[in-house]
């Protein structure tokens, strides 16, 4: 190991005089790299397999996949897929559930890390700042079928709430059955897991802000709220805004796991949305090419979207790229 | 210093909504352990809220003995191991590269992969190539579509960037490879953001249901999350240790079965998660701030 250095600056210094092509074969650049794209041959053949071709694999929307044929030996049908899609009073209404829950899950999402990241930026005491971010960041880390597990178990009929809704009113009330309350609990379970994680980025944001604004603010006069509004507000708008182009390109997501461990057969005509619909009618139904189509025009309305907004946020100076 | 009556009023709000926050992300945990823990008497009254009620452990002695849970947190627990350890090794060969400044099409792969997080084939394609290869029923299917998670690999990149690359240049100087570099300086250098990246990889795998569900289809392949929710969902595996309970004696009801069920997969989480909570904080601000 001790003989190489020498050597490199020997290579550099001949090369530096010597011809193109050689140049380039013998540089400090070229055999910096050479070891790093060997290392980076694995990433490159896991982004070919597994992403772009799936990409490539989105032909089958506009074909007729069967197993036998293959993706590359099905007919192409043009855009029947499509119109089966925008035509079929099911589809149409899976698209506007899909947008519906997740229209709703961002727009009364969206606040509750902001606020939580601003309160627990104002806690002067160490040790209750610790322990509530401690409790409010534990939730992100469970999978959606142990939050789907205590949901169910704490709405079910004999469950904590109906018991103590008995006790208050006399009755129970079917909180998992009834379209209006499922919503609620739907959006509720989606605050209660991921509102506490998504406070960090807030939370870092917060510290960025000057110090001595606020000093000066409370010279002036101005109290908690007007310091909130005029100062803490206008500080973090930059990661708002970054927070907000990552959330209009999950628009058209609604998550599988969040749905399918709460959903029943009873509220299926608001709980079944794209990735509910895409496995039971394509992996289990076997219907490839129609939730092929289904999952492009989820993928093409996501993509859209994201540089819509990024467009948006671009005019006032805080675009993502 | 001095603060005003309407300061005084802002910081007990504060400190009240944030208690109560606190508290809102405790509850359902302890009532799902008193649950599991409670006489079956006291669940079917209903008298169980967040303390347990003639406390017994036959619940927990019923699912062990009774389910296939012990097998399931195996195959959980290789299932997370082994895919950890992929993950982080590919992640680490696509994020140092990318952090080098000299590396030949730094800018475009960047692009092309970032595309990807934009853009998706979605599941139907992936499916079919994952069936391709043949990985259907088999772990590969989990590990290798999830080998690398881009956002992840985005934020080992810009913690890799921002080692000082007086060290990186020092390095060279004595005479160090780029494998010796990255094992004997970079790495490390970046014990916080592999921590963090390696928790997010952790729970990724121990939490995995979608595609154990789509992917393996061989009952004692599944993993605990599959099974749990099965439990959760239907009543056959419930029904099952009922035809085992023949005396009709025990003292446990399918809730309480439930619960410990969902117990034994949350308490490996709550040792782990004190201890690594420090690293992911920091892991998460990074990525925040270099997007």
């Amino acid at each position: 190991m001790k003989a190489n250095p020498a050597k490199n600056v020997r290579l550099g210094e001949r090369t530096a005089s010597s011809g193109g092509e050689r140049r380039f074969w013998h540089t400090q650049r070229f055999k910096t790299n050479r070891p790093l794209w060997l290392m980076f041959l694995p990433v490159v053949a896991f982004y070919l397999v597994f992403k772009y071709a799936p990409m490539a694999g989105l032909v089958i929307a506009f074909k007729n996949y069967t197993f036998y044929e293959g993706v590359w030996g099905s007919q192409w049908v043009g855009f029947d897929n499509f119109q089966m899609l925008f035509t079929q009073a099911q589809s149409l209404q899976i698209i506007r559930n899909t947008l519906l829950l997740s229209v709703l899950s961002v727009v009364i999402g969206f606040p509750f890390p902001i606020m939580l990241a601003i309160m627990l930026n104002e806690v002067r005491r160490k040790w209750f700042q610790k322990t509530v971010q401690t409790l409010v960041y534990l939730p992100h880390f469970f999978s959606w079928v142990i939050v789907g597990g205590l949901v169910v178990t704490i709405f079910a009929q004999s469950g904590l709430v109906n018991a103590m809704l008995e006790r208050l009113t006399g009755q129970p009330f079917a909180f998992l059955f009834n379209e209006g309350s499922w919503v609620a609990i739907f959006l509720g379970s989606g605050i209660w897991k991921d509102a506490g994680f998504s406070a960090i980025i807030y939370l870092a944001a917060l510290t960025s802000i000057d110090p001595s604004l606020y000093e000066a603010a409370s010279m002036d006069g101005a109290g908690k709220w007007k310091q909130i509004r005029h100062i803490t507000l206008p500080g973090i708008a930059p990661t708002i805004v970054i927070m907000l182009i990552l959330a209009m390109g999950r628009v058209m997501e609604v998550g599988f796991d969040q749905v399918y461990v709460l959903q029943n057969s009873i509220v299926s005509g608001i709980s079944e949305v794209i990735s509910t619909y895409i496995y039971a009618i394509g992996l289990q139904g076997g219907q490839f090419s129609l939730t092929a189509a289904l999952g492009l025009f989820e993928s093409l309305v996501a993509f859209v979207l994201v540089l819509l907004t990024n467009a948006v946020a671009r005019r006032f100076g805080k675009g993502l790229w | 210093m001095r603060s005003t009556k309407g300061e005084r009023t802002f910081y007990l709000f504060n400190y009240v909504l944030l208690t109560l926050a606190g508290i809102l992300c405790l509850l359902p945990l302890l009532h799902l352990a008193s649950l599991s823990l409670s006489g079956k008497n006291a669940v079917l009254s209903g008298f169980v809220s967040l303390w347990p009620q003639e406390i017994t452990f036959e619940s927990y002695q019923l699912l062990f003995e009774g389910t296939p849970i012990l097998r399931s947190l195996g195959n959980s627990m290789l299932i997370t191991v082994v895919g950890v350890a992929l993950s982080m090794i590919v992640t680490i060969c696509a994020a140092y590269p990318l952090a080098r400044r000299e590396f030949y099409g730094r800018r475009w792969i960047s692009l092309a992969i970032v595309f990807t997080m934009l853009f998706t084939g979605g599941l139907i394609p992936t499916y079919l190539v994952v069936s391709s290869l043949g990985l259907v029923n088999n772990y590969g299917s989990l590990w290798l579509p999830a080998l690398v998670s881009t956002y992840n690999m985005l934020i080992m990149r810009s913690f890799f960037e921002n080692i000082p690359e007086e060290l990186v240049e020092a390095a060279r100087i004595d005479g160090s490879g780029e494998w010796r570099l990255l094992l004997r300086i970079v790495l490390p250098l970046s014990l916080p953001v592999l921590a963090t990246i390696g928790l997010f990889y952790a729970v990724y795998y121990w939490n995995s249901f979608f595609n154990v569900m789509i992917y393996i289809n061989s009952p004692e392949k599944l993993n605990l999350t599959v099974l749990i929710q099965q439990m959760v969902r239907s009543q056959s595996v419930l029904q099952e240790i009922n035809a085992m309970d023949t005396q009709q004696v025990s003292n446990i009801t399918p809730e309480g079965i439930k619960a410990a069920g969902i117990m034994v997969m949350i308490l490996p989480m709550l040792v782990v998660y004190p201890l690594l909570q420090k690293y992911f904080v920091k892991g998460v601000t990074l990525g925040a701030i270099k997007g």
